[in-house]
């Protein structure tokens, strides 16, 4: 068996991944997959949480499935958003989109 | 799903049934303002099942004990069912800028009405986090309402911000569900108090996470970035029914998560410091910030920065005072912040701008507009005889009777710093000079929203006893 | 005489703000005849009320009378209550005379009146609220109500840097009555109660504060109000740009709750502190008193010269607290009636010089006592009242400060004494300038005042007149309220 620290280790750097990507990557739509990774760090992790420490229910496993549909909703309306701003802006680039500050 | 279970859930599936009806119809009819009369009885059919159910004893839980039915999620369905209405009856002169998008408009308000409805009932975390994004994502939505620019700004802004915060509590909610093998709040405080110290910083990181995830909807800092923009950018009924009730139920999923969950004496002690910490970061930046504002929505996201700082003194108080002071605070900030907002609705939307130097002498353009504004925003700051003046009062004592006068000391003097800007906003309004004579006037139903929220202001600023006695069993009923 | 059983108290603060909706629901008409004559009933009611409250008082019995008490909101503990003593009734008289009379002083605004005489009535309710409150909660509620009509009032229909003053005058007032709360929820908490009456019962146990710290907190507030120096500086500029009438009601009237506020609580509560402290509040009052006189010789703005005299003079009040004695606590009580008619009346006549005169720079008037003999006479008996000359009711109050704080604080009182020389010279010296001599050639056709300005002064040179020939009239009333107020001190 796969020790459990192994797959939680897997999360965070996945985890972390998403967050350097979000935080550094300008293009909206890559930012979306980034934080598409994040959330797929937290399935491996309600995954693995729920395989070894929960012997009999499959919370994570529901859970997992859970956040998976909410994330395509999220993702089907972020893009169209973006579709928007492209329509408008011509440009997809975020640093781009910035008419209000402070 | 038994008959009981939908007898209780029926205030949420009312307002899907309507949700949906809305859409089809949408497509049929021609007059638009059907779609808004549809959307308040759909409102008006949910808050009375609501009354019914209060009323008639039905308190108990739903599907499976993952949703809770008793005073404190009531309470709470009653102010967004409000909040709702009231905002849907402000939106009636406004809403013809959503051109062919009415309908979507108001299905998008009806679900994420619904979706706040479920995140004050839920007791398990996978059900948190579901309607906690079924409320986010039908905001991210309304954001977005506008096609021009800015709000599409505001709307990417959101949802990306949005995005990112519910990662990272859905990692704090995995954490916990590692730490304790459950997911229901109630097995998670038992877990908890059964678990073996060594694993504490893992529940503290956890706990973070949730508390970002959390921050995020209260629009505390440092979670605040969004705010300024997108209440900019947002249409401005979206904006209203954002800082009140997506407030609201961020601070009630807050309450219920922290009072069940983790509530525990172990943790107890460091909650109150690092709340009172962001209370004060809160307060302090939103007014601050809010002071140079020339834009009256922006000015009006910094100040709700600032007054999600003074609700979370009452977080930071770990008490039941505390509790029923943030469950008052936040119905009189509703009216007040509706009042607010309603008028500002209604003043924008008749000289389509939305800049405060273009408010100048609105006291002659329209006396009732701008006497309403000036009401609720006496409000806020919190000089009697209105709601916010009672709701700081209560709120600060209950901090002072935990030792933390030291925290109140820096909320009032916070409140007088936002005294400068709310009545800069006054100054221009009652002193300037108009740049046109023109009376603004503002359609009725927006003008009966407007007063009942004034209304509601004065009457809760006089007579605050029966909703302090309301938030107090509402406070209580929050622990088994 | 004994009354019938009304809630007089009630009545007498709640008839302005009625008169307030009366005046904003009706139409506006360029004369605003109907909206005068409604804002001077509904202000002049409230006059005969006090006055017969004030007749019927018993001066007999000490304690509070005219009491009316109901819970209002229970799970707070907080209660409508409302009572007069011998020490707030004087006070809660002066508030409705001087607002009846800053109404007539209104008659003739011609921009926004609607507006203006609601905000004016709004703020009469304020302040009667204050003094007549034993409920801290109630009083805090009263204080703060004060601020919007006070900051519209002077920002709209003020003069020079109006905003700038109003904006000063409420941020100071604000960050005042923030400390105050600090101290009431403190207070509620270590006493769980709101009730003043109760709280001064006994000591104030030190739960969450120390007594010390709450007092300072609340005193705080108070000595913004008084003003104190160094918390006075909002003072000049709100007094100097606000109208006339509420100059009069600011000097007047809402001075007064400050000093009023400092014998109610800090004294009523905190014995033990303030007999600790009391060599600051008698350096504080003598400080005040030389300060706000010597500033007051260098002015050559006429409402700025008053309004710094205002300072000086309730520097007495607070030498009079400090003395902690009977004599001299009757002496501050009676000196903020006789200082808000005197102060009144000051303010009624420089806002009649300027209205007639267009200008409030002493270098530019001369003479005027050619061409207004009546406003001229007046203001030489208010100018030898405020100096405190005998026959009249500045003299009793003064001469009660000194004879109650001389025995405590003997330097104290010589220095404050001398305060008195300077007032002499700064009053008679811009009587000289401005009404007395040649009369300056641009003031050359000017009008004295009229019958409806006359009434306001005149009313007020009888109640000056009346008090300094017989005080006993006051005094016997301010005695009934001092015995409670001692008692704790120990002796």
């Amino acid at each position: 068996m796969i020790p459990l620290e192994h797959f939680l280790t897997l999360s965070g750097i996945l985890f972390s991944l998403g967050l350097f990507g979000v935080l550094a990557r300008r293009n909206a739509v890559l930012i979306l997959m980034s934080i598409e990774l994040m959330l797929n760090a937290v399935n491996i992790n309600l995954v693995a949480f729920s395989a070894y420490l929960v012997s009999t229910e499959f919370v994570g496993q529901v859970f997992a499935l859970f956040v998976i549909v909410v994330a395509a909703a999220e993702v089907g309306l972020a893009l169209s958003i973006i579709i928007a701003i492209y329509r408008s802006r011509a440009t997809s680039n975020v640093d781009e989109v910035d008419l209000m500050k402070w | 799903m038994t008959f009981e279970d939908a007898y209780r859930l029926s205030p949420e599936l009312i307002l899907g049934f309507f949700a949906i009806l809305i859409v089809l119809l949408d497509l049929g009819v021609r007059r638009k303002g059907w779609l808004a009369a549809l959307t308040l009885v759909g409102l008006g059919a949910s808050a009375a099942w609501t009354a019914v159910l209060t009323a008639g004893g039905w308190q108990g839980t739903a599907l499976g004990d993952t949703l809770a039915v008793d005073n404190f999620s009531l309470f709470f369905k009653f102010l967004f069912l409000g909040a709702a209405a009231l905002v849907v009856l402000a939106s009636t002169g406004y809403s013809i800028r959503f051109a062919r998008f009415q309908g979507e408009y108001y299905a998008l308000v009806l679900t994420s009405a619904a979706g706040m409805m479920l995140m004050a009932s839920g007791r398990e975390l996978i059900t948190l986090y579901i309607s906690l994004e079924l409320t986010s994502l039908s905001l991210y939505a309304l954001a977005g309402f506008l096609k021009d620019p800015r709000s599409n700004e505001a709307s990417l802004k959101y949802l990306l911000l949005g995005a990112i915060s519910s990662a990272v509590l859905l990692y704090g909610m995995a954490l916990l569900l590692g730490l304790t093998g459950e997911t229901h709040l109630d097995a998670i405080a038992n877990a908890l108090g059964r678990m073996p110290g060594a694993n504490y910083p893992v529940l503290f990181l956890g706990i973070i996470f949730i508390v970002t995830g959390f921050g995020f909807k209260i629009a505390a800092v440092p979670f605040q970035m969004w705010v300024p923009d997108v209440y900019e950018g947002s249409p401005t009924p979206v904006t209203a029914y954002l800082s009140v009730a997506s407030k609201a139920a961020g601070f009630a999923i807050t309450l219920r998560v922290f009072t069940l969950a983790l509530g525990g004496p172990r943790e107890a002690a460091d909650w109150s410091l690092i709340f009172a910490i962001l209370a004060v970061a809160s307060m302090t930046l939103g007014n601050i910030l809010a002071i140079p504002q020339a834009n009256i929505k922006r000015m009006l996201g910094y100040s709700s920065i600032a007054q999600a700082g003074y609700l979370m003194v009452g977080l930071a108080t770990l008490s039941d005072l505390g509790r029923s002071g943030i469950i008052f605070f936040l119905a009189s900030y509703a009216f007040t912040n509706l009042g607010a907002f309603i008028a500002v609705i209604a003043i924008s939307h008749r000289i389509d701008s939305d800049l405060i130097s273009d408010y100048a002498g609105m006291a002659h353009r329209s006396p009732l507009l701008a006497g309403a504004l000036t009401f609720c925003l006496i409000s806020l700051v919190g000089i009697p005889p209105t709601a916010g003046f009672i709701a700081k009062v209560y709120l600060f004592n209950a901090a002072v009777q935990q030792g933390l006068a030291w925290l109140v000391i820096i909320a009032v003097v916070n409140s007088v710093i936002s005294a400068y800007y709310y009545l800069g906003v006054v100054k221009a309004m009652f002193m300037g000079t108009p740049l046109s004579l023109e009376r603004v006037t503002a359609v009725r139903p927006a003008l009966a929203a407007l007063a009942v929220a004034t209304v509601g202001v004065l009457v809760v600023g006089i007579l605050p006893e029966p909703l302090i006695s309301i938030a107090q069993a509402v406070g209580r009923s929050l622990i088994p | 005489m004994t009354l019938p059983e009304l809630p007089y108290l009630t009545i007498i603060i709640f008839l302005p703000v009625v008169g307030a909706l009366a005046v904003v629901l009706q139409q506006t008409t360029a004369p605003g005849r109907a909206i005068k004559l409604t804002a001077a009933l509904f202000s002049f009611l409230p006059l005969v009320l006090s006055f017969i409250l004030f007749l019927a008082f018993d001066s007999r019995t000490t304690g509070l009378q005219f009491v009316e008490k109901y819970p209002w909101i229970p799970r707070l503990g907080v209660n409508y209550f409302l009572a007069v003593d011998g020490l707030s009734l004087p006070l809660v008289l002066l508030t409705a005379l001087l607002g009846f009379l800053a109404i007539l002083a209104s008659w003739k605004i011609s921009l926004r009146i609607k507006e203006y005489f609601a905000w004016l009535l709004l703020l009469e309710t304020g302040v009667l609220g204050v003094f007549a409150s034993l409920d801290f909660l109630l009083f805090f509620l009263f204080w703060e109500v004060e601020l919007v009509p006070m900051y519209m009032l002077i920002s709209i229909w003020g003069s020079g840097r109006k905003v700038y003053s109003a904006t000063k005058f409420v941020i100071y007032t604000l960050t005042g009555s923030a400390f105050m709360l600090v101290g009431l929820l403190a207070l509620y908490f270590s006493t769980g109660t709101f009730d003043l009456v109760e709280m001064s019962q006994h000591p104030i146990p030190a739960t969450v504060l120390p007594a010390t710290a709450i007092f300072f907190l609340i005193f705080f507030a108070f000595a913004v109000k008084l003003p104190v120096f160094p918390l006075h500086t909002w003072l000049p500029d709100a007094h100097t740009d606000a109208p006339t009438a509420v100059s009069v009601i600011l000097a007047g009237v809402l001075l007064k709750m400050g000093g009023y506020a400092m014998i109610r609580i800090n004294l009523g509560l905190f014995p033990e502190v303030i007999s600790t402290y009391a060599p600051l509040l008698a350096t504080l009052g003598v400080v005040n008193v030389l300060y706000g006189a010597a500033v007051t010789l260098l002015q050559q703005d006429l409402k700025r010269m008053i309004a710094y005299s205002s300072i000086s003079h309730m520097g007495y009040v607070l030498l009079g607290i400090s003395a902690l004695n009977p004599v001299g606590l009757t002496g501050a009580a009676l000196q903020m009636f006789t200082h808000g008619t005197i102060t009144g009346l000051l303010f009624l006549l420089v806002g009649l010089v300027y209205d007639k005169a267009h200008t409030r720079q002493i270098p530019e008037l001369g003479g005027l006592s050619h061409r207004m003999p009546v406003i001229g006479i007046v203001f030489v008996v208010a100018g030898l009242a405020s100096l405190g000359l005998p026959t009249m009711s500045g003299f009793v109050a003064e001469m009660l400060v000194f004879l109650g704080t001389f025995p405590v604080w003997n330097v104290a009182t010589v220095l404050a004494a001398f305060g008195i020389v300077l007032t002499a010279g700064y009053m008679l010296w811009m009587l000289q300038r401005s009404f007395f001599g040649p009369l300056n050639p641009r003031h050359a056709s000017l009008a004295d005042a009229d019958a409806l300005e006359r009434i306001p002064l005149f009313s007020l040179v009888g109640v000056i007149v009346i008090i300094g020939v017989y005080p006993a009239v006051m005094t016997n009333v301010i005695a009934t309220a001092i015995p409670q107020l001692l008692n704790r001190l120990g002796g």
